[in-house]
């Protein structure tokens, strides 16, 4: 993965003006999540996290978002969407039900474990969830394809771009308090903002500007 | 200077020694005119001057409020287009002419401050023209949405006063000895008193503009919408009125105008204090907040409204 904003790291910010007593709260609840299942069992845990991984595969030079954990965590808390639909139950036990019948699906297809499957044949299944394709008993009639769009890919991809780690990488300044913007037209960069590296010859500049962006 | 009649009695008789003591006219009194110019009544031969100094103040004060809020607007524009540095170099050379200007005591126009103050009000056209290009090509056109947050176009507009101001100090100060100041035929108390008034109202507009984007949220906001407005009736009744009249109560609206302008400053600097994160945030806050700089280009209209009424009261036409 080329880095296009080469140096940048919005952690950086704490302790400057872009951030107050607030925003570090936030953002360190946010670092500080539990990364074991509180929601989960151990088996729904192994094949949420095979499947995070083939949503959001994620570079191996830095930490991992740990998204699995983020998902476990919504639904420990509570946190609602504000809608669902009505073939799909509550986010919890959809998770559940889920979860179970991919893992059936897998010991069905392949007689194994989801999260012991190569990625391909892991994208295989996941593509006919996508497409509709998995039936079976253990949806208990929640439509697979409804799953995926609407429970799989908002919370996990909502997860990633919640941490820090991925503001760093599409170059997001992170929270906008107590730090605004200020010029707001197109194309338009405030010095608090990070450098795009566009090619190759402006990534030292970009490497420059981004070590000094707070 | 204001001349007490003991004073204005004694000037005179060493005037009168000393063109008694003169055989033959000075040089420039034989370019001019080729005779000697109508010696009576005889106007004080240093009030153009002391006039055109007034007026170098008003310049320069408008001048450095136009630098230092093109430099932070500009600043903000990220330069996006390279022209974006003119203002700062004509408000700068403008600030510098009146600066100089203000220290001269000779009678007679300074060719390169009267260039400096000439490209300067050429820069201020030119830049109204450009933000108004500029705000005509934004989505919308000229919507409240553009007219509030695009260029402004009270900006540029001062920098013509400022050179305009100078400008017309020079011609004051090139009055000939012994004849009342005039500019293009019409006594220059009068032109500058009338250019003090449009400039006024000019900028009651883009005070009003930007106030009323503010929600007038402090009752203090009102006060360069109904302040200058008076004052710019009094000095325009007096541009259009009788001369030798000393008008105390106009003085006192341009005196407070005058520290309106500054009071302005100060209350932008709480202003920005009241922005989220307040002056520590003041890389952000300086630029979003309210302007700072802008108010005392009241002050310099109320100064150049002084000069005036001066040269009105000392070369009265009627």
């Amino acid at each position: 993965m080329t880095d296009r904003y080469p140096a940048y790291d919005v952690l950086a910010k704490r302790w400057t003006e872009s951030w107050n007593e607030a925003t570090r709260k936030v953002i360190d609840r946010r670092l500080a999540v539990p990364r074991e299942p509180r929601f989960f069992s151990a088996s729904e845990w192994r094949t949420l996290g095979a499947l995070c991984d083939r949503i959001l595969p994620q570079p191996k030079d830095r930490p991992p978002v740990p998204l699995p954990a983020y998902v476990d965590q919504k639904i420990t808390d509570g946190r609602l969407d504000g809608y669902r639909y009505a073939e799909i139950p509550p986010q919890g036990e959809a998770w559940r039900r889920g979860l179970a019948a991919l893992e059936a699906a897998s010991q069905e297809a392949h007689g194994a474990s989801f999260h012991a499957l190569s990625a391909e044949r892991q994208d295989g299944l996941l593509h006919r969830m996508q497409q509709g394709d998995l039936t079976g008993e253990a949806w208990g009639g929640m439509p697979c394809d409804l799953f995926f769009e609407h429970r799989v890919i908002p919370d996990i991809t909502h997860a990633y771009y919640a941490h820090p780690t991925a503001w760093s990488e599409i170059g997001f300044g992170g929270p906008a308090s107590p730090r605004g913007y200020v010029r707001m037209g197109l194309d338009r960069r405030d010095p608090w903002e990070a450098v795009e590296a566009t090619c190759g010859k402006e990534e030292a500049r970009a490497r420059r500007n981004n070590s000094r962006v707070v | 200077m204001r001349l007490s009649p003991t004073t204005g009695l004694g000037l005179g008789a060493i005037l009168s020694l000393a063109a008694l003591a003169l055989t033959r006219p000075p040089p420039w009194a034989r370019a001019a005119s080729g005779h000697l110019p109508v010696r009576v009544p005889t106007p004080d031969p240093g009030a153009a001057v002391h006039a055109a100094r007034r007026m170098n103040r008003a310049a320069g004060v408008i001048a450095a409020s136009v630098l230092a809020d093109s430099a932070v607007e500009h600043y903000r524009g990220s330069f996006h287009n390279k022209a974006m540095v003119i203002p700062l170099v004509t408000a700068t050379l403008s600030l510098a002419a009146s600066l100089h200007g203000n220290g001269d005591r000779q009678a007679a126009a300074h060719r390169l401050r009267d260039c400096i103050y000439a490209a300067a009000a050429l820069t201020g056209l030119a830049g109204t023209g450009f933000h108004l290009f500029n705000i005509s090509q934004k989505p919308g056109g000229f919507s409240w949405q553009n007219l509030f947050y695009s260029a402004p176009l009270g900006a540029p507009a001062a920098l013509i006063l400022s050179g305009l101001m100078g400008f017309l100090a020079e011609r004051v100060r090139d009055t000939v000895p012994g004849q009342p100041p005039t500019i293009g035929g019409l006594s220059a108390g009068r032109v500058v008193a009338a250019v003090t008034t449009l400039g006024l109202l000019g900028t009651v507009g883009e005070a009003g503009l930007l106030h009323f984007r503010g929600a007038y949220h402090d009752p203090f906001m009102y006060l360069p919408v109904t302040v200058p407005p008076l004052t710019a009736a009094s000095i325009g009744h007096a541009a259009l009125g009788r001369t030798h009249r000393r008008r105390p109560l106009t003085r006192l609206w341009l005196r407070f105008t005058a520290l309106l302008g500054f009071a302005g400053t100060g209350f932008h600097i709480v202003g920005v204090a009241r922005n989220m994160g307040g002056w520590r945030n003041w890389r952000q806050n300086v630029l979003n907040g309210p302007p700072i700089p802008a108010p005392p280009s009241f002050t310099g209209l109320a100064l150049a409204g002084l000069a005036a009424l001066g040269l009105m009261q000392d070369h009265p036409d009627d």
